[in-house]
């Protein structure tokens, strides 16, 4: 197509839809204000930033930030940690509220049902510090988990002392914590289902396993695409206050994650540059992940974000 | 795809463009903005006056307008909501005729805040923190822009601080950095009683029941903790906080002749943990561990924890404060038994008769609450004023005891607190109730008065305590407040948070047995890979200046 083809279009489209675009405005503002302005901060990221002299008289240092960070010792072990807890919380975190929301779909009694539901979302709705206290005192030599394991034998120190032991706590908890309330918009899915295609599957003899595989899994396909896609754009956000929160030094080797290096020393040293820079590394990461699985899934399932 | 997929995407070309010219504008606008605010309000203090004359005294309350209050940035925990509520804050005010607008961070987040409130240039009349381990050093917080060099504030506003520095010279050494700049109003220990607060801590009854005496060497400690495990039934003898906090004043490693952080030997610099001492220590907490007379989560041990072991009679042995420790522990104890009682052990040695090289001493100066005037102050002279009164005689008194008739009384000549402090109506402890009227047991502008101390340590036990403590080696070790340059100290910095990491990990993991002893050589030279002798460089550099001073 030609450019004044091209820009006849464009004027046709915005005369017709003119309410639409007024409509859009406010939104383009939103993001504009408050998620695209402040990008320019990233340039502290290259610079030796200093708040009384601004982002743009700050010295300019190159890429220095990004090869202290890389130069690190401690580079290859934060990387691989952080990799590896959401790689984990991807193969069974993700997963999780699926299975609650195809399990709760199964419950015909409704009051059951509600109160499995509630019972589920409600780890939620506590604050971080909470949760970890409790997962603390849960698995502390003295607590519930160890008692329990101290009179089958097991020698009962505290779980969090074990480098081994901190990926499957911190999974789990995770799980615990979210899997009810991330179940919703499954469940939501499940309800745009076609009652009329059960029916039909009855008719034909389908089990419950087999209505489940071949209608509801389906059906809600697209919405765990389209969630699966989302969360790899968060990959490597590692949820860091919990991982501060539970680690010691003894865990460190398996704890460790970027955002708890860099809080320990971007941000208690005052570092602001320093910090930028490894959060641009850790988005940029976060960017080819989501673009490659949206990419990966519009091959595969024809299902894609954009 | 078909029609509507192709004209949603032009849509959705146009709303780009949109977006990236908004970016653009933003840009420019934001970076102007921020530029202006670089200058201002710097030039407080450049003119320098002749350093030997006398500043100006002035006669308190002054008279001020009252509608122009100054603001104070400061981190303090009490019953009240807000510092404005707290009365020794409102009567502070009417002395000095100046008045104030506090604004207080979240509790336990001052760090995390002052960062916000620095990186956006929004900054106060005076900043309340401790600026001598502000990340950089106090040069870089003035070098930066963010607080005054006060030199010549003090010379010509603060005459009690002033004449105090004159009489002091060994303080006012400290109170410098090496290029001779002071920084802050700083809080200030009036007594060597004052200095010492932490140590050992035993339980005595436990001790006379198996015939035991306060132990001395590292033998005693590990007899006596073999009998509290075997014949008291405690399951985690020896519990303390394993942090830097409790292990770099040197409980235990300073029986082998190392530290866990810096320290000094005959004016050189030596980093604790390579020395020779440190493997020693290394494998007698092993050996403790191993023999289930360390506590088995030690590396978990938080103060919650610590209490919890403390008074269910899990742990006989700990390292803690007299004040928050013994003070703290001694009446939960007796609630549930009569007989307990807690004891302070001096620090362990490895032969009978040593004196201890290191335990908790602070030093004269101790860096916590040190008040800064920033650069962004609207009147340096008021400020100025204000923290110069803490230095005078009445701000003296009202620092240390408050309001004569409300707070304390004079009894032959000596200032005593009044029930409302040590026994108040309202069920509040004395550290609470302290903290509403007096400064004493908090830091802040002031020279703290030793007759604080003898008061507020309630227990015989407590003051004998500190007794036992203050007997060691620690100030011939202890490195005094050397300030590397800003260079040196982002150098620094770098180096030790790669070093403090490992440090801290191989120490547990060992102990722990998670890592065989020998481990201990390979992590000494990982130490050299991570820059360590790079860094004692810079300490001994900063030692050289200060000793220069």
């Amino acid at each position: 197509m030609n450019k004044t083809a091209f820009r006849a279009k464009l004027i046709r489209d915005f005369v017709t839809n003119k309410y639409l675009y007024l409509m859009m405005l406010p939104v383009i503002a939103f993001y504009a204000v408050f998620n695209y302005a402040p990008m320019y901060g990233v340039l502290i990221a290259f610079k030796e930033y200093s708040p009384l002299k601004g982002i743009m008289d700050s010295p300019w240092v190159g890429l220095h930030h990004f090869t202290t960070f890389f130069e690190s010792y401690y580079f290859l072990r934060v990387l691989k940690n952080t990799l590896i807890i959401s790689v984990y919380s991807l193969l069974f975190e993700f997963p999780a509220p699926i299975l609650l929301a195809l399990l709760i779909n199964e419950v015909r009694n409704k009051t059951y049902r509600k109160v499995v539901q509630s019972a589920t979302y409600m780890p939620y709705f506590i604050s971080m510090i909470v949760i970890a206290g409790l997962i603390r005192d849960f698995t502390d030599s003295g607590g519930v988990i160890n008692t329990i394991y101290a009179y089958f034998g097991g020698d009962g120190t505290a779980m969090l002392q074990h480098a081994g032991l901190f990926r499957p706590i911190y999974i789990l908890s995770e799980i615990w914590q979210k899997a009810g309330w991330e179940s919703i918009i499954y469940l939501a899915a499940l309800m745009a289902i076609d009652q009329e295609q059960y029916e039909a599957a009855r008719m034909d003899g389908a089990g419950r396993l087999k209505q489940m595989w071949h209608i509801t899994l389906p059906g809600i396909l697209p919405t765990i695409v389209i969630l699966f896609i989302l969360r790899m754009g968060n990959l490597l956000n590692v949820g860091f206050e919990k991982i501060i929160l539970l680690y010691n030094p003894v865990v460190y080797e398996t704890a460790d994650v970027i955002s708890s290096f860099v809080y320990r020393k971007g941000l208690l040293e005052f570092s602001w540059s320093y910090s930028t820079a490894v959060g641009m590394f850790n988005s940029i990461i976060n960017l080819i992940l989501l673009v490659l699985a949206n990419w990966l899934s519009r091959r595969i399932t024809s299902n894609s974000l954009w | 795809m078909s029609l509507p997929g192709t004209k949603r995407r032009k849509h959705a070309a146009f709303a780009l463009a949109f977006l990236m010219l908004f970016t653009l504008l933003s840009g420019c606008g934001g970076s102007g903005s921020q530029a202006d605010t670089q200058n201002s309000g710097k030039d407080a203090n450049n003119g320098s006056g002749p350093n030997n004359a006398a500043p100006s005294e002035v006669s308190y309350p002054l008279q001020t307008d009252a509608s122009k209050p100054l603001t104070y940035w400061a981190e303090y925990g009490s019953v009240k909501a807000t510092m404005e509520e707290v009365p020794f804050f409102q009567e502070w005010q009417k002395r000095t005729g100046i008045p104030l607008k506090f604004v207080s961070p979240p509790a336990g987040q001052s760090r995390d805040s002052l960062n916000i409130m620095l990186a956006s240039g929004d900054l106060p009349d005076m900043i309340e923190y401790d600026w001598f381990n502000f990340p950089g050093g106090p040069e870089k917080a003035i070098a930066e822009g963010y607080i005054l060099r006060l030199n010549d504030v003090i010379d010509k506003y603060a005459p009690n601080l002033k004449k105090y520095l004159q009489a002091n010279p060994d303080i006012d050494k400290m109170l410098k950095t090496d290029s001779g700049s002071y920084y802050t109003f700083p809080f200030l220990r009036g007594d060597p009683l004052l200095q010492v607060y932490q140590g050992p801590i035993i339980r005595q009854d436990w001790l006379d029941e198996l015939g035991l005496k306060v132990p001395e060497t590292i033998d005693d400690w590990h007899n006596m903790l073999t009998a509290f495990k075997d014949k008291k039934g405690a399951t985690a003898p020896l519990s303390y906080i394993f942090q830097s906090e409790f292990l770099n004043n040197g409980a235990f490693i300073g029986a082998f002749g190392a530290s866990h952080t810096w320290f000094q030997d005959n004016g050189t610099v030596k980093f604790g943990p390579m020395q020779p001492g440190y493997k020693e220590f290394l494998s007698t907490f092993r050996q403790w561990y191993a023999e289930g007379l360390l506590d088995k989560s030690i590396a978990n041990v938080d103060g919650k924890a610590l209490d919890t072991n403390i008074t269910n009679g899990t742990t006989g042995a700990t390292v803690h404060n007299s004040g928050s420790g013994i003070g703290k522990w001694l009446p939960l104890l007796e609630e549930k038994d009569p007989n307990a009682k807690l004891v302070a052990a001096p620090y362990p040695v490895l032969h009978p008769g040593d004196v201890p090289m290191l335990g908790q001493k602070d030093p004269v100066y101790t860096t916590g609450t040190n008040v800064a005037i920033t650069s962004k102050a609207q009147n340096v002279e008021l400020a100025a004023r204000l923290l110069d009164w803490g230095y005078s005689e009445e701000g003296h008194m009202y620092f240390n005891f408050g309001q004569e008739g409300v707070s304390y009384e004079m009894k032959d000549g000596e200032p005593v607190y009044t029930d409302l402090l040590m026994n108040n109506p309202d069920k509040l402890s004395p550290s609470q109730a302290m903290s509403l009227y007096i400064r004493a047991n908090y830091g802040g502008p002031f020279v703290q008065d030793k007759r604080y101390i003898t008061q507020y340590l309630a227990l015989p036990e407590q003051r004998s305590a500190i007794e036992t403590w203050a007997h060691t080696d620690v100030d011939k070790y202890k490195l005094p407040q050397i300030t590397p340059t800003p260079e040196e100290a982002s150098e620094l910095a770098q180096i030790m948070n790669d070093v403090n990491t490992l440090v801290d990990e191989m120490t547990l993991k060992i102990i722990m047995g998670n890592e065989p002893l020998d481990a201990f050589d390979s992590y000494m030279s990982k130490l050299k890979t991570l820059g360590i002798d790079r860094a004692t460089e810079i300490q001994q550099a900063a030692l050289d200046r200060y000793n220069n001073r």
